[in-house]
């Protein structure tokens, strides 16, 4: 399962990468949009090994990663073509993919072979480095530049009156969702960070 | 020359974190070792000039256990003797030490986690807090809305009445972290649901149906009250916790028949009030207190196993028949 994913997600990067280079980041988006859709949400399929237990990453780890995902790939970008052309998808399509390549290879390695080579693991515990500040800013800006089309059109609200009393407001909750960066960039970074030593670690013990 | 015992006190690296250990009597409880180590105290009785930030409450001292074994540590209780975890071989005992941070007392935990929504609710009924998300100040006021807050603030009342003249806490204490989680929890929450009763745009359901869910929430609130001193009179007023079979009422059908009682209660006023934020609550509250339950059921049915003279815990519910 995750060599498959893997492969998917290589589909994403090598069509990005290839549309960037010939026509331009405005076209990257309708180049992946299939392949990048299927991929994140399957991706949600992770939460569930977490919360069995079949994966070993604790779920506030994967749960955050996970919802921004799934929120930006079809909360952002399926939700409102506007932004599709903006030059930070690029960025976006290119970090996730090479990020979840190397992810599932290193899963996918293990579950075949029984363990990942060295390099493999040196890749897995220090692309991040990169790849995260890379992919939290993509979003990020993403998210903000669809905030004025989220209160023009007004998507997805819930308005009162209404028999059950409730209301919702996807500019707010977005705004909701922004400030949450906040606190889980660094949750999440240091968090990876702990890892990395731990597997350096264990690697110069072994 | 009366018996001495030797602890020595480890921390969960190995540290010693009293250098040569500490002299009690034999005859010491664990609450003496407590107090020694809060007072720091070393083997020549001398006070060292370190912080006395230990207090008994803040410390979890348990047995050393095998490295790599995985079983629990056994955490010594503060009532009973040090011989009883020496097994009576040696008179010498090694504890291992964790520092649960600043603790609070449950019954000031529940009181600042009450105070929220007893105050955080009238303020969305009585002030024109709507002004400010953009909706004109002239608002109708349906009977349902008036007899919700009195519902509402009688229920957090009671609970707070019940902290401190009912409830008999165990010893225990709480981290002071717990203090702001818990009271995010409660005051989020009330405040969630305060927004949407009161709201001006709010549709109220039948006549009927708010009576029954206003009734129904009533004979529920009170039913948990009763349930409350029940549970009350399982504990001598000493204070020294412990756990019994409970009995009588709905206890003799349910396990956690307060828990029980409270989710209803919950239900009547979402009967009556009928708001996506009161049901959201209703189902997050019923998961965190079956999730207690299910703890509480476990601890009684493995304490009461029917072996060596102890009475056998019997078929009950757990917290929602005839769900769970």
């Amino acid at each position: 399962m995750a060599r498959f994913l893997s492969g998917v997600r290589f589909q994403v990067f090598y069509f990005g990468v290839k549309t960037l280079n010939e026509f331009g980041h405005e076209h990257v988006y309708d180049a992946v949009e299939k392949p990048l859709l299927f991929a994140q949400t399957a991706a949600f399929l992770e939460v569930l090994h977490s919360l069995v237990g079949l994966v070993r990453s604790p779920v506030s780890a994967t749960l955050p990663q996970i919802t921004s995902r799934l929120y930006v790939t079809w909360g952002i970008l399926w939700s409102f073509p506007e932004v599709r052309s903006h030059i930070l998808v690029s960025s976006l399509v290119i970090s996730w993919s090479i990020t979840e390549i190397i992810r599932y290879s290193f899963f996918g390695t293990r579950e075949a072979f029984g363990s990942a080579p060295s390099w493999l693991l040196w890749l897995r515990y220090s692309t991040f480095l990169l790849m995260y500040p890379a992919g939290i800013i993509s979003e990020v800006v993403l998210i903000y530049n669809a905030l004025s089309y989220m209160k023009e059109s007004g998507k997805y609200a819930v308005r009162m009156p209404n028999k059950w009393n409730f209301s919702f407001d996807y500019y707010y909750a977005s705004l909701v969702g922004l400030a949450i960066y906040v606190p889980g960039c660094p949750y999440l970074y240091s968090y990876m960070l702990g890892q990395r030593k731990k597997a350096v670690s264990k690697t110069k013990a072994a | 020359m009366i018996p001495k015992m030797k602890v020595l006190v480890v921390t969960r690296s190995g540290k010693e974190l009293i250098k040569g250990g500490l002299q009690l009597n034999d005859s010491a409880t664990v609450a003496d070792l407590q107090e020694a180590i809060h007072k720091r105290r070393n083997a020549g009785g001398d006070e060292l000039r370190t912080s006395r930030k230990y207090y008994p409450s803040r410390q979890r001292l348990t047995l050393p256990v095998q490295p790599g074994s995985k079983e629990r540590p056994t955490v010594l209780h503060y009532q009973k003797s040090l011989s009883e975890y020496t097994k009576g071989s040696t008179s010498e005992l090694t504890v291992v030490f964790k520092d649960l941070g600043p603790q609070v007392k449950y019954s000031t935990l529940f009181f600042f986690e009450y105070l929220g929504p007893l105050l955080l609710y009238p303020i969305f009924y009585y002030f024109p807090v709507y002004k400010y998300f953009g909706y004109k100040e002239e608002r109708v006021i349906h009977p349902v809305q008036t007899y919700a807050l009195y519902y509402w603030c009688f229920h957090y009342f009671k609970r707070i009445m019940e902290t401190f003249f009912v409830h008999r806490f165990s010893h225990a204490t709480s981290p002071i972290s717990n203090v702001f989680r818990n009271c995010a929890y409660y005051w989020s929450f009330g405040a969630f649901i305060a927004y949407f009763v009161n709201h001006p745009l709010y549709t109220p359901v039948s006549d009927l149906q708010m009576k029954i869910g206003f009734g129904f929430g009533i004979v529920c609130q009170v039913a948990n009250f009763y349930c409350h001193l029940l549970l009350r009179n399982l504990r001598s007023p000493s204070g020294n916790g412990g756990y019994q079979i409970p009995r009588g009422f709905l206890f003799n059908i349910v396990t956690c028949a307060n828990y029980t009682t409270e989710i209803y209660q919950w239900l009547g006023f979402n009967i009556a009030t009928q708001t996506v934020a009161g049901y959201v609550f209703m189902v997050v509250a019923a998961g965190i207190m079956t999730n207690w339950a299910l703890g509480k059921h476990r601890r009684l049915k493995k304490l009461f196993d029917g072996k060596e003279g102890r009475p056998k815990y019997p078929r009950r519910w757990v917290i929602l028949p005839p769900f769970l």
